[in-house]
Parts: structure tokens; sequence; C-alpha cells
């Protein structure tokens, strides 16, 4: 019974984990209706980024910190002047396409200019297993992960008073809706998109973070955008609660499914678990958990 | 004026009901479309009257009421299967299919005669090409019918707003309907088009026999071409009658007719 | 002037459904059969025909199979690789068991194969639209390789779990394995590739392919016309993987001769021919042809200009290969959605004014 609930508390710190790189999908989803293939590269590149700075140019951790953010904002305007304007109001699945080309572009430009061996990245997070959990309930959970879990909460905490309270969250909902409307409104794209993509980078970095300092920066994080799709359809596309709960219920299944079954199957179930658990999930409510039900009308 | 052979009873609709969620669309409707006849249904936007035809079609499930077509009576059916019982329709906000020509739209109308399988369609010769052909000539005289043999082979997206509803019209010929359902198919035309319209309206009638049930707002056109109209307020039914019953009934005015200038 | 219609009437409607209603289509198209039956192979090399026109032609056929699904029928598929695999696998098991029923028999046995499996995971196509779609068939993808990874039946519990093709004959000459006949692989790859090109392209254009195009267009309507969505979804999908199966099959046994799923099938796989029909153009027989043509050329040619031309290191190369796809793919999207068959039939369009401006 102790092993399950081992097993289940690591996975919902699993779960966090996927939660964070979903969080960034969200935000662009919800803001301009674009699915970006590219968020789980973007994570890859600013922590990177973060490294190439505290390791090449010797720059302490709060100022790379702050050095990755504004690439990351430097990157947004690039993404949104070069690929979002041209392609305004074109259908869905071109705008994935070209985020799946922005996911290579960065692949590419990550690999160049900070090297493909993987990397440490060591901020400062505390490592190792949690005493505490260790000494009261016998449990075996990381340090890391309970940061992870409470900047989670943190970031979600806020992200969610400003879609709902600002006027610059009511603008980007209003952007996600329907990209002419809002432009007829007098609500400038550009702008919007910018800041979109900022805060969604920003979202990388810390993503990018907690991966990297748990099993270090490389090529394989990237691959976590797939998983977050799972994560998306359980939770719906545009719910930011929706991200976390849906990171939560992966994580778990996952682990669980991997703990339980995986023996039996000879192993490796994490590779289609997610998926196959996210098809299930839509053969039932096709929105997800929290995705608005859409009524279609002719 | 509207001297039509109108026949028995095509279509009943009982005590239909259908809600999404607590807002309720359309409250206990029911009325009878006949053989034959040209019917209107009329009401101010939000009435429930697309709705309506989406019940009809197989589209909405209703969650009361029954519908009987051709004697059969069924609470609701699949949209293919409504269609292939003949009853075809055109929409409100134009549903071509924007990647196919004109042709190609039509054609597609003409589905349900076609049957050959993958394998004969594959090598496109005997059966499949034989089948092409004849559907091919079909869909050739409702274009000449419609009068847009120059733009059949076109690609919808990008012919005028007008054109696009002929082509419309077109596709739910094609299939040969007995009920044609038509939503508000003069919608944004000018005074041109619409008589070109409501001529063609009245020539599938006559000539092919169909039976039209039609949701319009030009209340012109409305009292001219129906038989009787039907109108809708808020999900309600607050009419159903002959043009001039309907034109004179006090709720309908005080609903959605108004009265003229002079009498304001 | 060269390209025009004016004095090619056609007396019925027979004529004028033709394949190529103009004249001029006709001879390009014939001058194209020429080529590549009759002048390509007395040009070939080993290495012209390893590198290129092989992936070239098996890459066509499978980017044929999901412009089927994707381009005429508008169901997004992420799960090509995985189903190439499914044919690869299927032609393997089927070369080890029964060889006697002759290779061509085989690789069409494992398209069929596999189009049932490809309908089965379209199954959840008829409540799912758009995104969620490719979730699904990304539960494929991940679910099949690993299932050629672990089980050991399907690579006959052979101990690095790859699979190699045994040296298969067409009439009396060696098409698979090591000492295969170039030429005879070439005609049988560029033959296969032909027919069925012509398969498709009637396909579309009928019936069924109409049906498709309306599903993608407007599925409500489609459904309201009696198009069954059912019906039309599945059989997408079940043609869709004959296609990609047998490109699968060919790949592994004609082509690469021996292969690991994870390294043969896997995700990128996928994407390179999602990429195929984008560039080449969603919803076009030519387009999936220039879109093979296209992705396989590429990386050959950024090579040979940057290591060879430039002296760049080849990791360097590499990474600058990965961009560059990006940049096109995104490049392309601004400027020509429909990809490289829209811009041809836009230069179509100008040769028939040229030399007049309009």
């Amino acid at each position: 019974m102790l092993f399950f609930i081992e097993v289940a508390l690591s996975g919902l710190m699993a779960g966090v984990m996927y939660s964070l790189v979903a969080l960034g999908f969200v935000l662009i989803f919800k803001a301009s209706g674009i699915f970006n293939f590219a968020q789980g590269v973007m994570a890859l590149f600013a922590a990177l980024t973060l490294v190439g700075l505290m390791e090449k140019f010797g720059m302490p951790i709060w100022l790379a910190i702050i050095g990755t953010i504004a690439v990351m904002v430097a990157l947004a305007w690039a993404i949104e002047r070069f690929m979002l304007r041209p392609l305004v109001n074109q259908e869905p699945i071109i705008l994935f396409m070209a985020t799946i080309g922005l996911a290579y572009v960065l692949e590419g430009m990550g690999d160049i200019l900070w090297g493909s061996d993987v990397k440490l990245l060591d901020i400062g997070i505390p490592q190792g297993a949690s005493d505490w959990m260790l000494d009261s309930f016998n449990i075996y959970i990381e340090k890391l992960e309970i940061f992870a879990a409470g900047t989670a909460a943190v970031m979600v905490t806020f992200l969610a008073i400003f879609f709902q309270k600002t006027r610059i969250g009511r603008a980007l909902r209003a952007v996600a809706d329907d990209h002419q409307a809002a432009l007829s409104v007098g609500i400038s794209l550009h702008t919007i998109w910018v800041i979109v993509w900022s805060v969604a980078g920003i979202v990388a970095l810390v993503a990018g973070i907690m991966w990297g300092s748990k099993s270090g920066v490389q090529f394989s994080l990237s691959l976590i955008a797939l998983k977050a799709l799972p994560v998306l359809i359980l939770g719906g596309f545009t719910s930011v609660p929706g991200a976390i709960i849906g990171g939560m219920i992966i994580g778990v299944g996952e682990k669980v499914a991997e703990v339980y079954l995986g023996p039996i199957v000879g192993g490796a179930i994490e590779n289609w678990f997610a998926y196959m658990l996210a098809l299930a999930f839509l053969l039932f409510r096709p929105q997800g958990l929290f995705g608005e039900r859409i009524i279609e009308r002719v | 004026m509207n001297e039509r052979n109108v026949g028995g009873e095509m279509l009943k609709v009982e005590n239909i009901s259908l809600s999404f969620g607590i807002m309720k669309v359309l409250d206990d409707i029911s009325f009878d479309i006949k053989q034959g006849e040209i019917r209107s249904i009329i009401g101010p936007n939000g009435a429930g009257k697309s709705s309506m035809l989406n019940v009809i079609n197989g589209f909405y499930h209703p969650q009361q009421g029954s519908i009987t077509f051709k004697g059969e009576t069924r609470k609701q059916m699949a949209p293919h299967v409504a269609a292939s019982h003949g009853i075809a329709r055109t929409f409100q906000n134009i549903a071509l299919f924007k990647g196919m020509s004109t042709l190609d739209n039509i054609m597609t109308g003409r589905n349900l005669k076609m049957k050959t399988n993958l394998f004969w369609q594959a090598l496109h010769i005997g059966p499949a090409r034989a089948e092409e052909l004849e559907n091919r000539e079909a869909a050739e005289r409702i274009i000449d019918f419609l009068d847009i043999q120059a733009i059949r082979k076109k690609p919808v997206g990008k012919l005028p707003y007008g054109l696009q509803k002929r082509v419309e019209l077109g596709r739910a010929l094609a299939a040969e309907p007995e009920l044609l359902l038509l939503d508000e198919p003069m919608a944004g035309m000018n005074s041109e088009e619409k008589e070109d319209m409501c001529r063609f309206v009245l020539d599938v009638n006559s000539e092919f026999g169909t039976t039209i049930a039609l949701i319009e707002h030009d209340m012109g056109v409305v009292m001219d071409l129906s038989d009787r109209v039907l109108v809708l307020d808020y999900g309600k039914q607050l009419a159903d009658g002959l043009p001039d019953e309907v034109r004179n009934n006090q709720d309908v005015i005080d609903a959605y007719l108004g009265i003229p200038h002079e009498q304001a | 002037m060269i390209y025009r219609e004016t004095g090619q009437f056609k007396a019925n409607y027979q004529d004028d459904q033709a394949l190529f209603p103009i004249a001029q289509d006709r001879y390009v198209v014939l001058a194209v059969l020429l080529v590549t039956f009759a002048i390509v192979p007395l040009l070939l090399n080993q290495y012209w025909l390893n590198a290129i026109l092989l992936p070239f032609l098996i890459y066509a056929l499978a980017a044929l199979g999901l412009n089927i699904l994707t381009g005429y029928c508008g169901q997004l598929s992420l799960g090509t690789g995985a189903f190439m695999a499914v044919g690869a696998f299927s032609v393997f098991k089927l070369m080890t068991v029964i060889p006697e029923l002759g290779f061509i028999p085989l690789v069409i046995l494992s398209g069929l194969i596999t189009a049932a499996v490809g309908t089965l995971f379209g199954l959840p196509s008829l409540r799912i639209k758009g995104f969620y779609l490719a979730v699904a068939t990304l539960a494929a993808q991940f679910f099949l390789i690993w299932l050629f990874n672990k089980v050991g039946w399907f690579f006959n519990y052979n101990a690095t779990g790859m699979i190699t093709s045994p040296p298969m004959t067409l009439f009396g000459v060696i098409i698979t394995g090591p000492s295969a006949d170039p030429v005879a692989k070439y005609y049988l790859v560029a033959g296969f590739v032909a027919v069925f090109a012509l398969f498709a392209k009637n396909i579309a254009r009928g019936r069924i392919g109409r049906n498709w195009m309306a599903i993608r267009d407007m599925d409500i309507a489609a459904e309201l016309i009696g198009v069954r969505p059912l019906i039309a979804k599945l059989s997408a999908f079940a043609v869709s993987s004959f296609y990609i199966g047998m490109a699968g099959a060919l790949y592994f046994a004609v082509w690469l001769g021996s292969a690991e799923p994870t390294e043969a099938f896997d995700i990128n796989q996928s994407f390179l021919v999602l990429f195929m029909i984008i560039i080449g153009g969603l919803g076009s027989v030519l387009g999936s042809f220039l879109g093979a043509a296209f992705m396989v050329m590429m990386p050959i040619l950024l090579k040979n200009i940057m290591v060879d031309g430039l002296g760049t290191d080849a990791a360097l190369a590499a990474h600058i290969e990965i961009i560059t796809v990006g940049v096109l793919i995104i490049g392309f999207l601004i400027v020509e959605p429909h990809g490289l068959a829209r811009l041809w039939r836009i230069a179509k369009e100008k040769m028939r004014l040229w030399p007049f401006p309009h």
C-alpha cells in the first residue's frame, strides 16, 4: 500500500513537470488559437541558453536568468514578426505545421549556438530526497519535485489572475476566439502575440529549468512536447487548471501503469500509455475534462 | 395565383421540442407540409427556424415529439437517412465544398445515385465510367436549368455570393429530392438576383413537382410564393395558415411584421 | 502560346472527363513516362538508384497515401511511420513464411494488412476531429513501434530485433537482398508507383474522392447530402494505409534491405511524409510526387553545397540542414500554403498567356 502511494506520488510529481510544459501550450492556444508544437523545443532552447550564459559567459545565476528571459522575449518578437504576421487568419492546421517548422529551426539553432552535448544545470534548486517526507511518512520524494510543484502552483495562480482580471488577459481571450473580430475592435494583434509568446517563453524557461535540473539539459527535452498533447487532451486545450490536472492524471497513470502493468508486457509502457489514455478519454469526452463543448451550427 | 397540384400530407411535425442545455430552441411545434406545396417558415432572427429545418434533416435530435415523413413516423433519423429518403436542403451560411468546382459540388449531390465500388473506381472503366457519365449528364441538366454553364469548372470558393447560392441550390436539386428545404435562399441578394431565385423556386416546384419548405425574410417573396405560412417566435408557434391570414394576424404583426408607416 | 486549349473542343462528356483533357498535358506525361521507363534505366548507377531514385519513388507512394487521408479527406495523421512499419513487418513475415506467392502479391497483401490496421486506428475519427485525431494517430505511432520492438514474433526472435529481407526473385531476376539487380529494382518500384498513382487519380476524381473532399470541406453538409461519414472516413483510412503499407514494404524489402523499427519508422518519418504533402500540395497527386522529390533531394543538395562545396564540417551541416528544413516549411506555408502543385498550376496559367502579360 505504501509502495502504491509512493508510486502515485512520484507520478503526481512527474505529472506536474508535464503540466509545466503544457501550461505554455495552453497560453498560446488560449491567446492565438495555435497549437505550438515548438513549445518543448522552446523549453530546451531556454534551458540551453541559460546554461550557455552561465558557462560560456560566466554570468551569475540571476543575471543569466534575466539574460535568458531577454532572449526569449526577443525570440517571441521574431516569431511574431516573421512567422505569425504573414500567416494571420490561415487555418489552424497551417499554423500548426508552421510551428513544427519552428521546432526544427530552434532545434538546429540550439545545437549550433550552444552545442548538442548533454549539459548539467545547477541553479541551486535543492537536490536529493526530502528527508522530512522520509522521516515523517516513510515516503521517498525528491526535494526537486516538491519545488517544481510549488513553482507550478505559483505560476498557475498568477496566470489565472492574469487572464481573468486584467485588460490584457481579456484581450488575449478575444484574440483566441477570432483574430479578425479582435482586430476590428482595435486590439493590436501583434503586441498581444509578442506578449503571449514571451510569457510562454518564460513558462518554457521554468519548465526547462525544472526538467534540466532533474535529468540534464538534452535533446529528449523537446520530445516532452509530444507528451504534452495527451495532457492537453485530458485537460482541455484552453484551461490552465486543466493543464495541471491533466498533467497529474497522465503522470500518475503512466507511473502506475509502468510499475504494475509493465512487467507483464515487457516494460517501456511509458512510450505509449499516455496516448492510449488520451485516446480513451477522447472517445467519451471529445473536448477533454475541462474543454468547452463544441456545438456545431449549420 | 398559386394554382398548384397540392396533394396529401407529406411531412408531419408533431409536438417537437428541442433544447440545448437550458436553452429551449423549439417549444411544442406542430405543423404539416403537403405534397407539392410551397411552405414558408418566417419569424424574427433566433426564432428557431433553421433549427426546425435541422430537426427535419435529422441533424438536431429533438427531446420530444415526432416526425412523420411519407407515412413513416420516427422520433429522429440520421442525416444520411433523411437524405436517402428524399430530403435535400440549402443552408443559411452557404455550405458548399469550397475546395471543389461547381460541377464537382453538383456531382457530389448525386452521391446517393452512385454505387460502384472502390475497385471499379480505381480502374475507371466499365461500370464506374458509365455511372460517372450518366450522372454527369444529370448534373449538366441541372447546370442548364440554373444557367451556370460558364462557371462549371470554377472552384466555388472564388464565385460571388449570389452564384454560390445558386450552385448550392443546384447541389440540392442534384439529389432529385421530394422535399427541398431552403434556408434563406435569397439572403444578401439584390432584387434582380431575388427575381431569378424566385423563378427557380417556382420552376422547381412546377417542373419537378418538388415540395418546398422555405425560410425567408423578404415578405413580398413569402406572400407571393407560398401556399401556406408558418410563423415562429422564440421557439414558439405564433400562427399557421394562408399568407393573407398570417399577414393580418395580430400576434404576428406585433412580433414581427409591424405596420406600414402611414398607420403608425 | 504553347500551352493553350484553343481549338481543343470536346464533343462529349467522356472526352471532357479524360485524365488529361488538354493535349499538351498528355504529351508532357507521355514524355515523363518515356524518360522514366526507357531512358533513366540506361543512365542508372548504384548511387543514383539508392540515394535518389528509390527513396523518391517509395516516398512518393507513401506521400500519395497520406495525401489521400489528409489532403483529400482532411483527416490529420501523424502515424505514417508506424503504418509503414506495419507494411514492412507484414512483408517480412510473409516472405519468411510463404515466399512462393511471389513478391508482388506479397507486397499487395502487406498493403491489405496495413489497410486493416489503419481502419482500426481510424475508428476514433468518427468521434474525434482535427488535432484530437492527430493524438489518436500518435497513439498508433508509439504503440505500434513499441509492439514491433517488444514482441519477438514480429522479427522472428532474432537477437538484434532487426528484420532483414531474404532474397526474392521476380521473373527470374533477384530484386531483394544484397545481390539484387539495380535495374530490376528500379523497374519494379517505378512500375508499382506509376500504376498506383493512376489508381489514386482515378479514385480521387470519382464518387469516392468527391465524398472524401466533401467530408474535408464541410463534413456536416456532406452528411446532410447523404455522404456517410463512417464509410467515407474509414475508406480514406483504409486506402491511405494500403498505399503507406506498400510503401513501407518496398522501403524495407527493396531499398533498405534491413530495418530496425525505432530508427526506420519513428515519428520523424511521420513528419517527413507530412512535410512532403504540405510542400508538394494537399489533395494533389502531382503534389505528392513534387513534395517527395523536394524532401529527398534537399538534404543531398544541401550536403553537396555545404560539405563538398564550402567545406563545412559535417555536424554543422547537419544542424544547418535541420534549420533549413524548418525555414522552408514556414516559408512555403507563408508563400503558398497549397504547395508546389499550386505553384505549378499558376505557372501553367501563365504559360497559357505567354508571351502576353494578361
